[in-house]
């Protein structure tokens, strides 16, 4: 792996592993992640319990592993659903350019006037709280963001030779947007979606955390973390290992997002 | 008052300058003169000790009689401004664009010379005028961004005179500006040698400025110093090679046209390029260009032999005694 | 110059209202009968109509959405459904708790920041600046809330030296100070990563510009050269990030202000959201979106006053 930058692969290297766990639960966990024992509860670690039990008796390793699985998906749809709008978005306001380029970033300028907490909150008042609200939200916060990058991106690649060119043979913006602006604007759009990834997990898990996202019985590292803190002082480590997960699913991606970033960049020859 | 003697700076393999020494009394006035990669820069800096941390260094220096070959960051904060002070080549970045050029000017006098706001001023104003921007106080109150080139270039002048220095480096002080300005820099600098009595090191590859600005002269190639003398006799009647080269390459309006039997004639040049710093050859830096070179040139660096009692330059084809 | 900031204030304004028109549709067209929301399923036909005229709900859409700018521009944000008081008499309550924390935790941050930004720069390559990379990559993915809890169980549980949680109000200056150094720094911490990096690379860049070699050139010290030529500088983008940081300070601020239990903004939003409290979670919304462009706003006129050539351009 020599040449590549270490963000690049150590980030590889954590979202293999996390995103593999996630895949892993869809066929297998140790337990039954929802399945209480009340006798059992606070187990030490075993076995039977690699991570021991938590306050109801629920095994810690397979609860972790379903709430990957939740995180992944979660972020998944947020940033795909998010993403494609906010890419088809630049990519209209670009190519027309004119009042719907204005209107496009200034719709975007709201957007980013309105952190994912705050979106989450007003649904949640509206319609209670639950993992769709929190999918709504965070899809939201990405629409702008993919928007901008996209508009900027796309403009460079508008003033290319070969798109001259291609214009000026009479292809339609729709073709030259296919087949020109899209595969080039890829590469930056790519960078953002990792980090997006990132961003989204910590949100999920900080709207979980607030009862704003997964509800009982689904498992989340944000809700493991809540409920741990009110049991701070009997079992600590409940409350270490949901936020460690978070921890590394996220830098995972940042770092994954970095480095792709570092090899992607047309200037070559970066200070870092 | 400014003494070098075997100075040598290195990166790694890579030898920037080579044994470079050299003398300067107050007042006098020193042309170093070499292509970009000749070292003439790295030596300019040396004598800041502005010479990047990467680099090794060997040899002695002395300022004002103070050895300052090893000296730390620290003991070089002292002698800059104030002692050695340097005028570097680009002037449009050179200034900070958040300050008024006047408070710039006065920062080194309120700090190493202690001088209050009101007398760091009226020494500003004295400073402009001397360097010959118009309207000084007005001046003073001005941004960077609102400066010519030329003005650019007179502010860092005086600037590098704020503590009233023993010695001005100039690095391609007239490079950025056109021929015009340029002049009238050239001049300036010399003006301000002889009224304080200042040492002056002007750093071209301009041949021109450097005849008119210096009275000795030193030729660099590769991070040698190949030829140095008087001025005016260096480049009347070169004694190195290159040297040589380098004044043949000047376009001639005399020497133009055609020659005697019909053909155009052609603007001499030296063939080939430089090699890279790490890839110079072992003996004199010039061989593998020099039209006249012998076997020994390669192998056997030549020692800086004098043809009279004040030109040398180092070439084994030369005869006369060793430095 | 003139111009320009007549230009902005505008862009403001309109950013403002078209906030307003937002956070009011979510509120009140999304749900569709916002009385029976608030009330519940069970909710009588009667009570829902009392409530619906208390709230004006048989207006139309327009005059609804104009009275509540009108009222809220006065001062009135209508009255708590569940705490039936005026709103504008909770936030007060409130505010200074989330003031004190949000301004006490932003000073943290450009502290923080800033220092190891700057160090990191100055140590290029070396030791400190790998440290700084590597902290701040950490600082960055993890949760505000998992370091609060962190902090809580060493410094409150193992230690303690400081309270777990809660306020005990203003009375006690002491206490109060006590309560507020683990959010803050909890808040701090976290948001400090991101700007340490910015300012960090914003320095190189300009170190890297040659007024600073002439700077040295003039026997300046290297910590003068840092803070007086190099910092000034570089904060053209370093303030750029702070601004894009408010929408994060006010997220922070609503999370740390529950996983500490202090009565503030953030923990009165919680408790209307479970009170199915509108017209409170309203106001509130409005509120922070509002500080968020507010500070936006700030800081695109701030650039003018940093910066002299752009006040040239302008």
């Amino acid at each position: 792996m020599r040449g590549l930058p270490a963000n690049l692969v150590i980030g590889a290297v954590l979202v293999g592993l996390v995103v593999g766990i996630a895949a892993l639960s869809l066929v297998w966990t140790p337990h039954e992640a929802t399945q209480m024992n009340i006798r059992g509860k606070f187990g030490d670690p075993s076995a039977q319990h690699w991570l021991g039990t938590d306050q109801l008796g629920r095994d810690v390793v397979s609860q972790l592993m379903a709430a990957a699985r939740n995180s992944m998906t979660v972020a998944l749809i947020a940033v795909l659903l998010g993403g494609s709008i906010g890419v088809a978005l630049g990519l209209l306001a670009s190519a027309l350019g004119g009042w719907v380029e204005e209107a496009v970033m200034r719709l975007a300028d709201l957007g980013f006037a309105f952190p994912a907490l705050l979106f989450a909150i007003m649904l949640a008042a509206v319609f209670g709280p639950s993992l769709t609200n929190a999918v709504l939200a965070i899809s939201f916060i990405n629409i702008p963001v993919f928007a901008r990058i996209t508009r900027a991106s796309a403009n460079q690649i508008w003033t290319r030779d070969y798109v001259m060119a291609a214009r000026a043979a009479g292809m339609s913006r729709f073709a030259i947007t296919r087949d020109h602006i899209l595969p080039n604007v890829a590469a930056p759009i790519i960078v953002q979606a990792t980090i997006e990834f990132a961003v989204a997990i910590l949100a999920e898990a900080a709207l979980s955390y607030l009862g704003l996202g997964a509800q009982p019985p689904a498992s989340s590292w944000g809700r493991m973390l809540s409920e741990a803190q009110t049991l701070m002082f009997m079992a600590p480590e409940l409350a270490i290992y949901p936020g460690l997960c978070i921890m590394i699913a996220v830098l995972g991606f940042s770092l994954l997002g970095d480095g792709l970033r570092d090899i992607t960049d047309p200037r070559l020859v970066r200070e870092r | 008052m400014i003494a070098l003697e075997d100075f040598c700076v290195s990166f790694g393999q890579a030898v920037a300058l080579r044994n470079a020494t050299l003398s300067l009394a107050r007042g006098a006035r020193l042309g170093v003169v070499g292509e970009s990669g000749s070292g003439k820069t790295m030596l300019g800096l040396s004598l800041m000790g502005m010479v990047p941390d990467a680099a090794r260094r060997s040899g002695t220096m002395t300022v004002d009689g103070v050895e300052m070959g090893s000296a730390s960051e620290a003991d070089w904060q002292k002698m800059r401004a104030r002692r050695v002070a340097m005028v570097f080549q680009e002037p449009m970045a050179a200034l900070n664009p958040l300050r008024r050029v006047g408070d710039t000017v006065m920062e080194p006098m309120r700090l190493h010379d202690g001088l209050s706001r009101a007398r760091a001023q009226a020494r500003a104003v004295s400073l402009f005028e001397e360097v010959g921007i118009p309207d000084p106080a007005a001046r003073l109150r001005q941004f960077p961004h609102e400066l010519s080139g030329g003005q650019r270039q007179r502010v860092l002048i005086a600037l590098a005179l704020a503590c009233n220095p023993a010695l001005l480096i100039a690095d391609e002080p007239t490079t950025a500006l056109d021929a015009n300005v340029a002049l009238r820099i050239t001049d300036l600098l010399v003006r301000l040698s002889r009224e304080r009595e200042m040492a002056l090191v002007f750093i071209s590859h301009d041949l021109g400025a450097v005849s008119r600005a210096t009275d000795t002269l030193v030729v660099m190639y590769g991070g040698d110093m190949v030829e140095q003398g008087p001025t005016a006799q260096v480049l009347a009647a070169p004694l190195h090679p290159y040297t040589k080269g380098l004044l043949a390459a000047r376009p001639d309006p005399a020497r133009s046209g055609r020659d005697a039997s019909g053909k155009r004639r052609r603007l001499p040049t030296i063939p080939g390029t430089v090699p890279p710093l790490h890839a110079l050859p072992a003996g004199c830096r010039f061989s593998g260009r020099c039209s006249v070179e012998i076997t020994a040139c390669a192998l056997q660096r030549p020692a800086l032999r004098w043809a009279d009692a004040t030109q040398a330059a180092a070439c084994h084809l030369l005869t006369g005694g060793d430095a | 110059m003139g111009y320009f900031i007549l230009r902005r204030t505008s862009g403001f304004i309109l950013t403002l209202l078209a906030v307003s028109v937002v956070v009011f549709g979510v509120m009140n067209v999304l749900p569709g009968d916002p009385a029976l929301t608030i009330l519940g399923i069970d909710a009588t036909e009667d009570a829902l109509d009392a409530l619906r005229r208390d709230l004006g709900l048989n207006e139309p859409l327009l005059n609804r959405y104009g009275s509540w700018v009108w009222n809220a521009l006065q001062g009135d944000f209508g009255t708590s459904h569940s705490f039936r008081v005026p709103v504008a008499d909770l936030i007060s309550e409130r505010l200074p708790m989330t003031l004190s924390l949000a301004v006490a935790g932003m000073v943290l941050t450009v502290i923080i920041a800033l220092s190891l930004g700057i160090s990191a720069a100055a140590r290029h390559r070396k030791f400190g600046d790998w440290g700084v990379m590597f902290l701040s990559q950490l600082g960055i993915a993890i949760p505000a809330f998992w370091l609060s809890i962190l902090l809580v169980m060493l410094f409150a549980v193992k230690l303690r030296w400081l309270p777990p949680g809660g306020f005990p109000g203003w009375d006690e200056p002491v206490a109060a100070m006590r309560a507020l150094i683990l959010p803050t720094v909890a808040l701090a911490l976290v948001q400090s990563a991101v700007l340490a990096r910015v300012t960090r690379s914003s320095a190189l860049e300009v170190m890297r510009q040659d007024f600073v070699r002439t700077a040295r050139a003039s026997g300046l010290s290297q910590r003068r050269v840092l803070w007086r030529h190099v910092l000034p500088n570089a904060l053209v983008p370093i303030v750029t990030i702070v601004g894009m940081q408010f929408a994060a300070l006010v997220t922070g601020t609503i999370v740390i202000e529950n996983v500490f239990y202090l009565p503030g903004l953030g923990r009165l939003i919680f408790q209307s959201i479970s009170n199915r409290d509108l017209p409170t979670v309203q106001a509130l919304v409005m509120l922070f979106a509002a500080i968020v462009v507010t500070a936006n706003f700030i800081v695109d006129l701030l650039y003018v006053v940093i910066d002299p050539r752009l006040k040239a351009r302008t």
